[in-house]
C-alpha cells in the first residue's frame, strides 16, 4: 500500500487531469488508470459562464481524493496564496507544490520551494513538493516538515523518462523511509515500471496519458506497467553480470560426444 | 466604484466581498478569492471591504498536472 | 408540406438546419438577436476549414465519418464554386519534426510531399519547407461569405429571419422550435461549457497561399487560412474555462509567434481584426440534437461548426419532419470500445 501522511492506496499511479481531447476521455482515462489520486489546478473564474464548475463536477462524481497544485507560481508568495485558496476550493490540505524557477526546463526554484514548503507546512498543509534529484534540497524539505518528495523524472511534459537513475538511485537509498514519488518527465510505460523497480512509491504524471493517441488505453497501460514494476521490485529482481551464467542445470547432463 | 476582476476592470456596486460576488454572479459555486494577492477566505467574505482599483482574483477548480 | 418550424440563432447550425428544411417546403421562421447575419454568432470566427481527416488527430472518428459529407452540403448549398477544395498542407519547423511524425501516426488520407510538390502547391513555402502532410480531400470556404450567402439562399427558399430579436424557445410554443443558440443557449443544456478561442484576421502583400496550411507546435498548433484580398485568418486558440471576450497578451504573442514562424512575411502584415468567442461544447466535445415534446436543440458544435452542421441539420431535419423521439447520439467510438 502507498502510505502518504497516513493515508493508505492500493494504486501507486497519480494522474494529471489536463491536456485530455475531451473532459469525456478524461474522465474514462481516470478510471481505466485506477489511480485514486487525482491532480488538479485553480484558474480564474468568469461569474458569467461559470466554466469550472463543470470540470469540477466531473473529478466529484470519480469520488477520489484531489491533489491541487500550485502550477505556475514562481514566487513563495504566489505558491502560498494559491495553496490556500486551493485548500477551500477543493476541501483538502493536500498541495502538490510547485515553484518554477524558469520557463523553458520548468525546473523548481528549490530556495523558493523550501520556504514555501515551511510555511505551508506550519500553515496545516500537508506539502507533495515537486523538486529536483538534490539530495541536500530534499533534505531541507524534510526538515520543513514536508513526508514525502516528488523528484522530476525529467522536465514537465518532455517525455524523456529517468535523465537521472543514478542520481534517483542515491535518492532512493538515501532516504529509504520516505515515501518517493516520481513526479514528471514521464513518457511512456516503462519508464514508470523503471522507476518502481527502483523502489519508489508511486509515479506522478499527466501528459503521457493525455497526449497519447489513445489516452484511454495509454491510461491503462501505466496501471499495468507500474504495477509490473512494484511487484518486481517487490520480488528482489537479480542483479546486472557481465558473463554469461547458463539457466539449465548442468549436473547429470548426457556425455555424447 | 472600478476594481480589476481577474485583471479586468470591472465596476462594482457595493464594497463588502461577499455582495460584491452575488452582484459579479457568483453565487452558489465553488471559487476562492484573494484581494491583492492575500487569500479571503469564505468566512471572511462578509467582512472584508473591496476598495476602488483592488485587484480580485476569482478562481476555481481547472485541469491540471 | 404544411409545417411551421421556427429557428432561434441564425449562426451556422441555425441557418444550416433553415436550409434543409426549407428544401423540403417546409415554412420556416427565424430569430436572431444580432442585427446582421453573423454579427453575434460564434462561427462569424471559424476558420471555415472542412478538415475531417486532419480534425480526426484528435477528435473522436464520428467527426471524421460524418464531416467528409459536408464539403458536398456546401457545395449543394451554396454552388460549386463556393468551396474550394485545394486540401490541406500540414507543416512542422525543423526543431518539431517529431510533431510532423506524430501527426503523420494519428491521421490517414494524406500524402507526404517533398520540396517540389511544395513548391508547385505553394511556391511561397517552398524555400521555409522540405516536406509536408498534403490532405488532398479536404477543403475550405470563407465562413462569412458562406453565412451571408446561406441567409440570401434560404431566404428566396421562403424563409423569413428577423433580426435584433432575442427570444427565449419556449416564447414560440406551441409551434414548433429548435434552439440553435450556441452557448448563449447554454441554461437549458446541462454540461455544455464553453472554450474559448480568439482569431486573427491580417493583411499582407507579401505571400500568398491557395489552401489552409497547418503548423505543428507542441504548445499551440496554428492554422493559416486564406481569404480574399490578401487576407489571411490566423487562429485558434482553445482554452477550457475560458472567460470573457478580451484578446489575451499571451495568445496574441502565440498565435504572431506562430505565424511569424511559418513564414517571416507575416512579421510585416497589418493586423484588421481580433476577434474572440465561446466555442459550445458537451463533455464529449461532439455535438447533439435533442428532443423535448415541440422543442429542438442543436448544439455543442465546439470547433467543428461547418464541418457537423450539415449532419446536424439532417438529424434535426428528420426527427422533426417525422416526428421522431429517438434521435442518432453521435458516438464516442473511442470510449465505447471493449476495452475489458
Amino acid at each position: 500500500m502507498l502510505d502518504v501522511y497516513g493515508e493508505k492506496f492500493s494504486n501507486r499511479l497519480l494522474l494529471g487531469s489536463a491536456q485530455y481531447p475531451s473532459p469525456a476521455i478524461l474522465s474514462e482515462s481516470i478510471k481505466q488508470s485506477q489511480s485514486q489520486i487525482v491532480t488538479v489546478s485553480l484558474r480564474r473564474e468568469s461569474g458569467g459562464d461559470l466554466a469550472g464548475q463543470a470540470f469540477w463536477q466531473i473529478i466529484q462524481d470519480l469520488k477520489l481524493k484531489v491533489l491541487p497544485n500550485t502550477a505556475g507560481c514562481y514566487t513563495v508568495k504566489e505558491a502560498v496564496t494559491t495553496a490556500h485558496m486551493a485548500r477551500e476550493v477543493f476541501n483538502t490540505d493536500w498541495v502538490k507544490l510547485e515553484v518554477i524557477g524558469e520557463e523553458d526546463t520548468l525546473q523548481p526554484n528549490v530556495f523558493e520551494l523550501v520556504e514555501a514548503a515551511r510555511i505551508l507546512v506550519e500553515d496545516g498543509f500537508k506539502v507533495f513538493p515537486y523538486t529536483t534529484d538534490d539530495l541536500i534540497v530534499a533534505e531541507k524539505l524534510l526538515q520543513a516538515g514536508c513526508e514525502v518528495l516528488m523528484p522530476w523524472g525529467a522536465p514537465i511534459g518532455s517525455g524523456r523518462g529517468l535523465n537521472n537513475p543514478y542520481a534517483l538511485k542515491t535518492m532512493r537509498s538515501h532516504f529509504p523511509d520516505t515515501p518517493l514519488i516520481v513526479d514528471a518527465g514521464i513518457g511512456v510505460p516503462s519508464h514508470a515500471s523503471q522507476a518502481m523497480e527502483m523502489g519508489f512509491d508511486a509515479v506522478l504524471l499527466n501528459t503521457a496519458v493525455a497526449g497519447a493517441g489513445d489516452p484511454v488505453a495509454m491510461a491503462k497501460a501505466f496501471n499495468l506497467a507500474i504495477e509490473a514494476g512494484l511487484l518486481a521490485f517487490e520480488a528482489d529482481p537479480i542483479d546486472a553480470r557481465d558473463m554469461a551464467e547458463p539457466s539449465t542445470p548442468m549436473m547429470g547432463k548426457a556425455f555424447l560426444s | 466604484m472600478k476594481i480589476f476582476l481577474n485583471g479586468m476592470q470591472t465596476q462594482v456596486d457595493h464594497t463588502e466581498l461577499e455582495a460584491v460576488l452575488v452582484q459579479l454572479g457568483y453565487q452558489d459555486v465553488t471559487i476562492a478569492t484573494a484581494i491583492n494577492g492575500d487569500f479571503v477566505p469564505l468566512s471572511q467574505r462578509k467582512h472584508t471591504q473591496i476598495n476602488e482599483g483592488d485587484k480580485l482574483e476569482v478562481l476555481a477548480p481547472m485541469q491540471g498536472g | 408540406m404544411s409545417m411551421k418550424v421556427n429557428i432561434v440563432g441564425a449562426g451556422v447550425a441555425g441557418l444550416s438546419l433553415a436550409w434543409q428544411l426549407a428544401q423540403q417546403g417546409i415554412e420556416v421562421e427565424m430569430f436572431e438577436r444580432g442585427s446582421k447575419v453573423g454579427e453575434k454568432a460564434c462561427s462569424w470566427f471559424a476558420g471555415g476549414m472542412l478538415a475531417p481527416w486532419c480534425e480526426a488527430e484528435n477528435a473522436e472518428p464520428v467527426v471524421l465519418e460524418y464531416g467528409k459529407a459536408s464539403l458536398v452540403w456546401w457545395q449543394n448549398a451554396l454552388g460549386e464554386d463556393f468551396v474550394d477544395a485545394k486540401g490541406t498542407l500540414v507543416f512542422a519547423q525543423q526543431r518539431d519534426k517529431k510533431e510532423l511524425k506524430r501527426f503523420a501516426r494519428r491521421t490517414h488520407g494524406y500524402e507526404v510531399v517533398g520540396h517540389d510538390v511544395i513548391a508547385s502547391l505553394e511556391p511561397d513555402l517552398a524555400s521555409q519547407y522540405q516536406e509536408a502532410l498534403f490532405f488532398k480531400n479536404e477543403a475550405h470556404l470563407d465562413p462569412r461569405k458562406a453565412l451571408i450567402r446561406l441567409s440570401e439562399v434560404v431566404q428566396k427558399l421562403g424563409v423569413k429571419i428577423h433580426f435584433e430579436q432575442e427570444i427565449e424557445p419556449e416564447d414560440l410554443l406551441p409551434e414548433k422550435v429548435v434552439d440553435c443558440r450556441g452557448f448563449n443557449g447554454a441554461k437549458a443544456l446541462e454540461g455544455l461549457r464553453p472554450v474559448k478561442g480568439e482569431m486573427l484576421l491580417v493583411k499582407t502583400n507579401e505571400i500568398s497561399l491557395s489552401r489552409p496550411v497547418r503548423l505543428l507546435h507542441p504548445r499551440i498548433p496554428l492554422y493559416v487560412v486564406p481569404r480574399d484580398n490578401q487576407n489571411f485568418m490566423i487562429g485558434a486558440t482553445m482554452i477550457e474555462n475560458g472567460h470573457g471576450n478580451q484578446f489575451s497578451v499571451r495568445s496574441m504573442l502565440e498565435l504572431l509567434g506562430s505565424a511569424y514562424a511559418l513564414h517571416p512575411s507575416f512579421a510585416e502584415a497589418e493586423i484588421i481584426e481580433m476577434g474572440v468567442d465561446l466555442r459550445p461544447a458537451f463533455i464529449d466535445n461532439l455535438p447533439r440534437v435533442e428532443r423535448k415534446n415541440q422543442i429542438w436543440r442543436i448544439n455543442g458544435l465546439y470547433r467543428h461548426g461547418y464541418l457537423l452542421a450539415p449532419y446536424m441539420a439532417k438529424l434535426a431535419a428528420d426527427s422533426i419532419i417525422n416526428d421522431k423521439d429517438e434521435i442518432e447520439k453521435l458516438a464516442d467510438f473511442k470510449l465505447k470500445e471493449d476495452r475489458a
